[in-house]
C-alpha cells in the first residue's frame, strides 16, 4: 500500500506541474490588462502601461514563466497583483467559509439522501420511490444560483430566517460566521443530494438483488440487519466514491452560491480574480484546488480499504 | 458549551439568533466591489472615492451646487490679475490620523506627488510650474498659463489631490506605505471582500459652515461605517431589503417597484446620474472620415437605444446636451443634430463618402448590461442605413485592454457620471484616447481653460458642444439615472454618484 501511495503522489506532482503550466497558459491567452482595471476608466494609456511595468507584465512571457515555475516549486505562489499581498495569504483567508460551506452542504446532502435512498431502494417501485426519484431528478436539473436566489428572497429577506449574504462583519463570532453559511448549505444540500440519493437507490438496488440477501432473509434475520448490515455495507463503495466526488467539488469553490451569498470563499475569490485579471490569484487557486481534488480522491480511494477487506493496492 | 456542540446548535436552530442586529450607530453600506486601493490619488474609480472621502481631504471640494468650496483651504484662493499665481491659505489645528499635525509643507509634498502619479494631476502638471510653501499656513501654486480648471480638478474626489502627512508621501512613489488622512473617519479593520471598517477619528476638526454638498460641517454623525463589497447587483437588494444593509449602491432598475413597496427600505432615484458615451476613434479606421461620422450620428436613433438600455423611462432622459437643464453648462447648441433617426439622410451621407461596406466595429461589453443592449438597438439601424456592422462584445477587462490600441475597434462604449467641470472629461481634448484633433475644438477648448470668467466659460461651452455635434467628436446617448435604495430609517443621506455618510443617522 505504501507504494500505491507513493505512486499516486509522484502521479500527483506531476498533474500539478501540468496544472501550474496550463493556470499560467490560459490566463495569459485571455485578453484583458490588470493594470488598465485598476487605475480606473480614465487612466491613460501611459499610466496603464507603467503600472504594467510596475507589476512585471512587461517581461517576456518565458521569463514570467520560469519565474512562476520556480517561484512556485519553493511553495511561493506569488504576489496577488489586486490585494498587493502573497497569493497563499489571500488564500488561506479563503479556506474557512468555502471548508465549512463544503462540509455543512454535504452533510445536509448526506443526511437527505442516504436514509432517504436506501428506504426507496428497498421500497422499489412504491409511490414514495417514483416521488423522491422525480424530485432528485428535479432538484439535479435547477440551476443553483436559481435555488439560492429564491431561498435568498423567501426564507431570508422576507421571513428573515437567515442572513442574506456576507459572512459576518467585524464584530461576528465564528458560531456568528458559520450562521451566515446556514443557507448557502442548504441551497448546495439539496442540490447535491440528488446524485447521492440516485447512487444511493442505483447502488442498493443492484445489491438488494444479490443472492446472498435472500441467504440472509432465508436465515430469519430481521430486515433492518439485511438492509442496514448486509446490503449497506457491500453497497457502500459507489456511495463513497460519489459522497468523495461531491466533497472535492463543493471544496473547489462552490463558485455561483459563494457569488449570490457574497461568502468570501475561494469560489468568490476565483471569479473576483478573473474579473480583475489577477494573474497569480487565479493561477494560485488553480493549483491549490487541483491539489485539494486529487488528495480527496486519495483519501476515498483508500477509504475502501476500510470499507472492504477484499480491496487490495 | 463544546465547539461541535455549539455548531450543531447553530445548525438546528436556524439563525434567528444569529441574524445580525445592527447598532444604531452603525451604518452598514452595501458597495459594488472592493475597493482597488484607498489612496484615491492614483486611482480614477469611483468606488475608491466614495470610501475614500471619508478617510483622506483635499484642499477644495464641492458644496450642493457643484460650486467650488473650501475643505483644507481655508478660504477660497487669491488668484493674481493674470490668473497664474493662486494664493491658498490653509486651516490650521488639523491633525492627521497619525497625530501629526498639517502644515504647508505636506500640502506642498503631497501635491508634488499628484502632479506625478494622479492620471488628472498629470493633465496639468505641464502647466504648474510650482508648488511652494508661503509660511506654515499657505501655499503658492504658479502656473504657466492660467488654466481655469484647477480648483476643480484639486476639488474633485476621483484621482484626488488628497493631502497626505509629508514623512508618508516624500518618497511614497505611486505606492503610499499607508493612507493616513484628516477625514472625519479612520481604519480600524479592513479585510478585504468582507468589510471595511470606519470608526470616527477622535481628532477630527470639523469645518464651522453650515453642510452643503460635500462642503461645510462633516458631522461624523455614525460611531462607525462600515463598507460592505457586495458584488452581484441581487443580492444587495435583499440585503437591503432584509435590514442588513442601509444603504446599497447600483442596483438594479427592476428592482425600483420592489424596493418601493417594502416596509424596510426605500428607492432613492439619482436623477440625472450620467450619460452613456460612444467614443469614436479618430486616430485610425473608418470614423476619421466626418462624412461618416455624420452618417453614423444622423442614423442613430437614441430615444429607442435609450429605451431598450433603461426600459422605464424613469430612468432616462433623451437629451442632447452635454449637461442636464438646471446645470451651469446646460446649453442646447448643437443638439438639433441629436437623435435625428434619419437613415435616409445617413445613406446619402455614406454615398458621399463612398463607404465601401468596411465593417464598422462596435467594442462593447456586457458588464454593462445597458452598454450592451443600446448597441444591439443601434445595430438594426445602423445596418439599415447601409452600414456594415461588427460587434466586439468583450468583457470589460477586455475592453479596458483593447481600447488603447486604435487599430483594433472604431466605437467603444462606456458612459460618465456628469461632472462639475468639463474639463474633467477627457474627451474634449486631443490629447484623450480617442484623438479627436478637430483644429477648431482645439481652439475652443484651449479658449475654455484659460477663460476664467465663469459667463465667457458658459458661451465657449456652449460653443464646444455645437462643434461636438458638428465634428461628431464623439457621442452622447442621452441622460440616465442611477438607482439606490437606502433603510426608511437612514436619514442625512442624498442620492449621489459619490454618497457619502458623515452626517447619516438612524432613527
Amino acid at each position: 500500500m505504501k507504494l500505491y501511495i507513493l505512486k499516486r503522489l509522484v502521479g500527483m506532482v506531476v498533474v500539478v506541474f501540468l496544472v501550474l503550466t496550463i493556470a499560467f497558459v490560459i490566463v495569459r491567452l485571455a485578453p484583458g490588462d490588470p493594470a488598465a482595471l485598476m487605475l480606473g476608466p480614465d487612466a491613460t494609456p501611459a499610466d496603464a502601461a507603467e503600472l504594467r511595468a510596475r507589476l512585471g507584465l512587461d517581461r517576456p512571457i518565458p521569463v514570467q514563466y520560469l519565474t512562476f515555475i520556480v517561484n512556485a516549486l519553493q511553495g511561493d505562489l506569488g504576489q496577488s497583483l489586486f490585494f498587493n499581498r502573497p497569493v497563499l495569504s489571500v488564500l488561506a483567508e479563503r479556506v474557512e467559509p468555502t471548508a465549512f460551506l463544503a462540509l455543512f452542504s454535504l452533510a445536509i446532502s448526506v443526511v437527505i439522501a442516504l436514509p432517504l435512498g436506501i428506504f426507496v431502494a428497498y421500497r422499489r417501485g412504491s409511490f414514495l420511490d417514483q416521488s423522491a426519484v422525480s424530485v432528485a431528478m428535479l432538484a439535479a436539473s435547477v440551476p443553483s444560483f436559481w435555488t439560492g436566489l429564491v431561498l435568498q428572497r423567501y426564507l431570508a429577506t422576507d421571513l428573515g430566517w437567515f442572513p442574506a449574504s456576507g459572512y459576518g462583519g467585524p464584530d461576528a463570532t465564528f458560531l456568528d460566521r458559520m450562521g451566515y453559511l446556514m443557507l448557502p448549505s442548504i441551497v448546495l444540500g439539496i442540490v447535491n443530494s440528488a446524485l447521492i440519493l440516485r447512487f444511493t437507490r442505483a447502488s442498493m438496488l443492484d445489491v438488494l438483488g444479490e443472492d446472498y440477501i435472500r441467504t440472509a432473509r432465508s436465515k430469519g434475520m430481521t430486515e433492518g440487519r439485511v438492509v442496514l448490515r448486509h446490503a449497506m455495507k457491500n453497497a457502500a463503495i459507489p456511495i463513497v466514491t460519489v459522497v468523495g466526488l461531491t466533497f472535492a467539488l463543493l471544496v473547489s469553490g462552490a463558485v455561483v452560491t459563494e457569488r449570490v451569498f457574497n461568502i468570501p470563499g475561494m469560489g468568490n475569490l476565483v471569479v473576483g480574480a478573473v474579473l480583475r485579471r489577477d494573474y497569480p490569484v487565479i493561477q494560485g487557486t488553480l493549483v491549490v484546488v487541483a491539489t485539494l481534488y486529487i488528495l480527496i480522491n486519495l483519501a476515498v480511494d483508500l477509504l475502501y480499504l476500510v470499507i472492504d477487506k477484499r480491496v487490495r493496492y | 458549551m463544546s465547539k461541535p456542540l455549539s455548531l450543531a446548535l447553530a445548525f438546528i436552530m436556524g439563525s434567528t439568533a444569529l441574524s445580525p442586529v445592527l447598532a444604531e450607530d452603525v451604518v452598514n453600506v452595501a458597495i459594488i466591489g472592493e475597493p482597488d486601493t484607498l489612496d484615491p490619488m492614483v486611482s480614477t474609480k469611483d468606488i475608491v472615492s466614495i470610501v475614500t472621502q471619508h478617510i483622506v481631504e483635499t484642499l477644495y471640494t464641492f458644496d450642493e451646487n457643484w460650486a467650488v468650496a473650501p475643505l483644507l483651504a481655508k478660504d477660497m484662493p487669491t488668484i493674481s490679475a493674470d490668473g497664474k499665481v493662486y494664493d491658498i491659505p490653509l486651516r490650521t489645528g488639523i491633525t492627521f490620523q497619525d497625530g501629526s499635525s498639517l502644515d504647508s509643507a505636506d500640502v506642498v509634498a503631497s501635491l508634488e506627488r499628484w502632479l506625478k502619479v494622479a492620471s488628472r494631476g498629470k493633465t496639468v502638471a505641464d502647466k504648474v510650474q510650482s508648488v511652494e510653501a508661503n509660511g506654515p499656513d499657505a501655499i503658492r501654486i504658479t502656473m504657466s498659463e492660467p488654466y481655469a480648471p484647477l480648483l476643480s480638478l484639486l476639488a474633485f474626489s476621483n484621482s484626488a489631490a488628497a493631502i497626505y502627512p509629508e514623512e508618508i508621501v516624500k518618497d511614497a512613489g505611486d505606492t503610499l506605505p499607508k493612507v493616513v488622512g484628516t477625514g472625519p473617519y479612520e481604519v480600524a479593520e479592513h479585510v478585504p471582500d468582507q468589510y471595511l471598517q470606519l470608526v470616527k477619528f477622535d481628532g477630527f476638526v470639523p469645518r464651522e459652515d453650515p453642510a452643503s454638498g460635500w462642503a461645510g460641517k462633516r458631522g461624523q454623525v455614525p460611531g462607525e461605517i462600515r463598507f460592505v463589497p457586495v458584488p452581484d447587483p441581487n443580492t444587495r437588494v435583499e440585503g437591503l431589503l432584509s435590514g442588513q444593509f442601509d444603504f446599497a449602491d447600483g442596483l438594479p432598475a427592476e428592482s425600483y417597484d420592489r424596493i418601493a413597496a417594502s416596509d424596510v427600505a426605500e428607492p432613492l432615484l439619482l436623477q440625472p446620474f450620467g450619460w452613456p458615451v460612444w467614443a469614436i476613434n479618430h486616430k485610425d479606421g473608418l470614423l476619421t472620415d466626418l462624412k461618416i461620422r455624420q452618417a453614423l450620428q444622423a442614423a442613430l436613433p437614441f430615444d429607442d437605444m435609450l429605451f431598450a438600455a433603461f426600459g422605464d423611462d424613469k430612468f432616462f432622459k433623451t437629451d442632447g446636451a452635454m449637461y442636464p437643464e438646471g446645470w451651469a453648462y446646460y446649453t442646447d447648441a448643437g443638439t438639433e443634430l441629436y437623435n435625428q433617426n434619419d437613415p435616409a439622410k445617413a445613406k446619402a451621407l455614406l454615398e458621399e463618402a463612398g463607404y465601401d461596406g468596411t465593417p464598422l466595429r462596435i467594442l462593447t461589453s456586457r458588464q454593462y448590461e445597458f452598454h450592451y443592449k443600446m448597441a444591439e438597438v443601434a445595430k438594426q439601424a445602423l445596418e439599415a442605413a447601409g452600414f456594415t456592422v461588427q460587434m466586439d462584445v468583450v468583457d470589460w477587462a477586455t475592453l479596458g485592454q483593447r481600447r488603447n490600441d486604435p487599430a483594433l475597434w472604431d466605437i467603444y462604449i462606456t458612459h460618465s457620471p456628469f461632472l462639475p467641470e468639463p474639463a474633467l472629461t477627457d474627451m474634449w481634448f486631443p490629447t484623450s484616447r480617442i484623438g479627436w484633433n478637430d483644429p477648431v475644438e482645439v481652439e475652443l477648448g484651449k479658449q475654455f481653460t484659460t477663460e476664467t470668467d465663469p459667463a465667457k466659460r458658459k458661451e465657449i461651452f456652449a460653443k464646444m458642444q455645437a462643434e461636438n455635434y458638428k465634428d461628431v467628436g464623439f457621442i452622447k446617448v442621452g441622460n440616465f439615472n442611477a438607482l439606490e435604495g437606502q433603510a426608511k430609517a437612514l436619514k442625512g443621506v442624498e442620492p449621489s454618484p459619490w454618497p457619502f455618510f458623515w452626517n447619516a443617522s438612524k432613527e
